[in-house]
């Protein structure tokens, strides 16, 4: 795979494993001068926190941006309606374009040890692009 | 007749403040109990679906998983998703539920069947439990049905589009499978465009309408675009994914339906039977357990010849232009994937 890296999809729930891949894909898009798009899916429960929800999301993206450096411009945030696998799953299509998957090692309010409901798991079977799984406790060295 | 799946005891199948709870079942209960149907109202045994039952439509190691997490005490599958450790017995009694109602339908000349069970399931895939679903308790009945030899009709009139039910039958010429349902909402799936596998083209039909679409919406689109596929399909049965979070005053979402459109619907749904006795609605959403009492009451009387009076049905919202759309994105798609043009019928 020789094509250079331009767009990297990062799943972001608002958990403290989606913030360690949110670090994680600002520190490797500034070594190859790459975008992020960060992608948020709208599940069902969400829908009854109110529409403002996924805005709340965005604040805190945007302080992780602001406390490593990275560039907003180089910043992209994606809201759509699905569960978190086939929102991800969809972001190899336009409009992201995405050519690498990153996702925390467990999502938010998830079962602990759950290989069921695993996102990233399903992500590893399933995605057509490389795949990058933070594992909890470690930083964006 | 009203055919009726026997209650089971489905309290340990909770998630304290979730909104696919026990109350929902006493709901729709108290919907039945409305009608006043008497000896007219017949309830069947419970019975657990065998592994070789669900296993038509989901993958054996999946069960194998699933079983096992809830044995373990269960959680949280993912953001919108529970089970407990009684949620895989429930889940196997609400995919039998099906098979139990249509063999004591056969008994009976002209019944009506009524599966009211959870969890729901038309979100749940082949291997994959999502949207409050664990088994796809209508693909489990669909999928017995045509291994015998039948045509099934699958309407889904949810407020979610079933993404579940659909991904099992993409491909299988003997299901047609018509969703209306919000778009966009979860689960990002449903658009107009997905016509179903390259040997089941055109029996996949997906009428998305925007919030706000009122009943007389969702009737003009099964009528213009869905009525004529179901003509050429000519089904032997007709399978109801009966949701009532399209109505206003459900929480999820935000369509604008009343009790009065479920009762137009039903009418509907009877109407695209081959005869009395092929109709059968199985419980999928609906989330506002007054809504729910009310729709559920109003479904049924309209098939089952009740006197009750549901809420009146709601006309002028959004989603006429949206029903033009689809009708004609369909079309595209159509005559992409077949290279030709499919014809007055398929449109």
């Amino acid at each position: 795979m020789n094509q250079p890296l331009r767009t990297i999809a990062v799943g972001f729930d608002g958990s403290p494993s989606a913030e360690l891949a949110v670090r994680w894909s600002f520190a490797l898009a500034r070594q190859l001068d790459a975008r992020v798009v960060l992608v948020h899916a709208v599940g069902l429960l969400q829908r009854l926190e109110g529409a403002d929800a996924p805005e709340r999301f965005l604040e805190s993206v945007h302080r992780l941006a602001d406390e490593v450096g990275f560039d907003r411009r180089r910043l992209g945030w994606h809201v759509t309606d699905g569960d978190a696998c086939s929102v991800l799953l969809r972001a190899t299509d336009e409009p992201i374009g995405a050519d690498l998957l990153v996702v925390g090692s467990r999502g938010q309010g998830v079962h602990a040890g759950l290989m069921l409901g695993s996102t990233s798991l399903q992500l590893a079977e399933r995605a057509t692009i490389p795949l990058v799984i933070v594992p909890a406790g470690r930083d964006a060295d | 007749m009203l055919i009726m799946n026997g209650p089971v005891d489905d309290a340990g199948h909770e998630d304290p403040g979730h909104p696919e709870r026990p109350d929902r079942l006493r709901a729709v209960v108290s919907g039945v109990e409305d009608l006043h149907l008497g000896d007219d109202l017949t309830l069947v045994e419970p019975y657990t679906a065998t592994r070789a039952e669900l296993t038509r439509v989901h993958e054996g190691s999946y069960l194998d998983e699933l079983g096992a997490f809830c044995y373990e005490g269960g959680g949280n599958i993912d953001e919108d998703t529970y089970a407990t450790y009684d949620s895989w017995s429930l889940a196997q009694y609400a995919a039998g539920a099906g098979l139990a109602v249509v063999e004591e339908m056969r008994r009976h000349d002209g019944a009506v069947g009524f599966i009211a069970t959870r969890p729901p399931g038309h979100h749940a895939l082949r291997d994959r439990a999502m949207g409050f679903c664990l088994l796809n308790n209508i693909a489990v009945t669909a999928a017995a049905l045509t291994g015998e030899g039948e045509r099934v009709l699958i309407l889904d009139w949810d407020v979610h589009h079933g993404n579940g039910t659909q991904s099992i039958f993409w491909n299988d010429p003997n299901v047609l499978y018509v969703s209306t349902h919000q778009w966009p909402l979860y689960p990002g799936s449903g658009g107009a465009r997905e016509i179903g596998g390259p040997d089941a083209l055109g029996l996949t039909v997906n009428l998305p309408l925007p919030a706000g679409a009122t009943g007389d919406v969702v009737r003009q689109a099964l009528d213009q675009v869905a009525s004529p596929v179901v003509d050429q399909f000519d089904p032997t049965w007709v399978l109801v994914s009966a949701g009532y979070d399209a109505h206003r005053l459900d929480p999820l979402a935000e369509l604008a339906l009343s009790g009065g459109d479920f009762a137009a619907l039903a009418a509907m749904a009877a109407g695209f039977a081959p005869r009395p006795g092929r109709l059968a609605f199985f419980l999928e959403g609906g989330y506002d357990l007054s809504a729910l009492r009310g729709s559920v009451a109003a479904t049924l009387g309209a098939v089952v010849g009740s006197d009750f009076r549901p809420e009146e049905p709601t006309t002028g919202g959004l989603g006429v232009d949206e029903v033009h759309r689809a009708q004609s994105e369909r079309g595209v798609a159509l005559r992409i994937a077949l290279g030709s043009d499919p014809g007055e019928d398929f449109l």
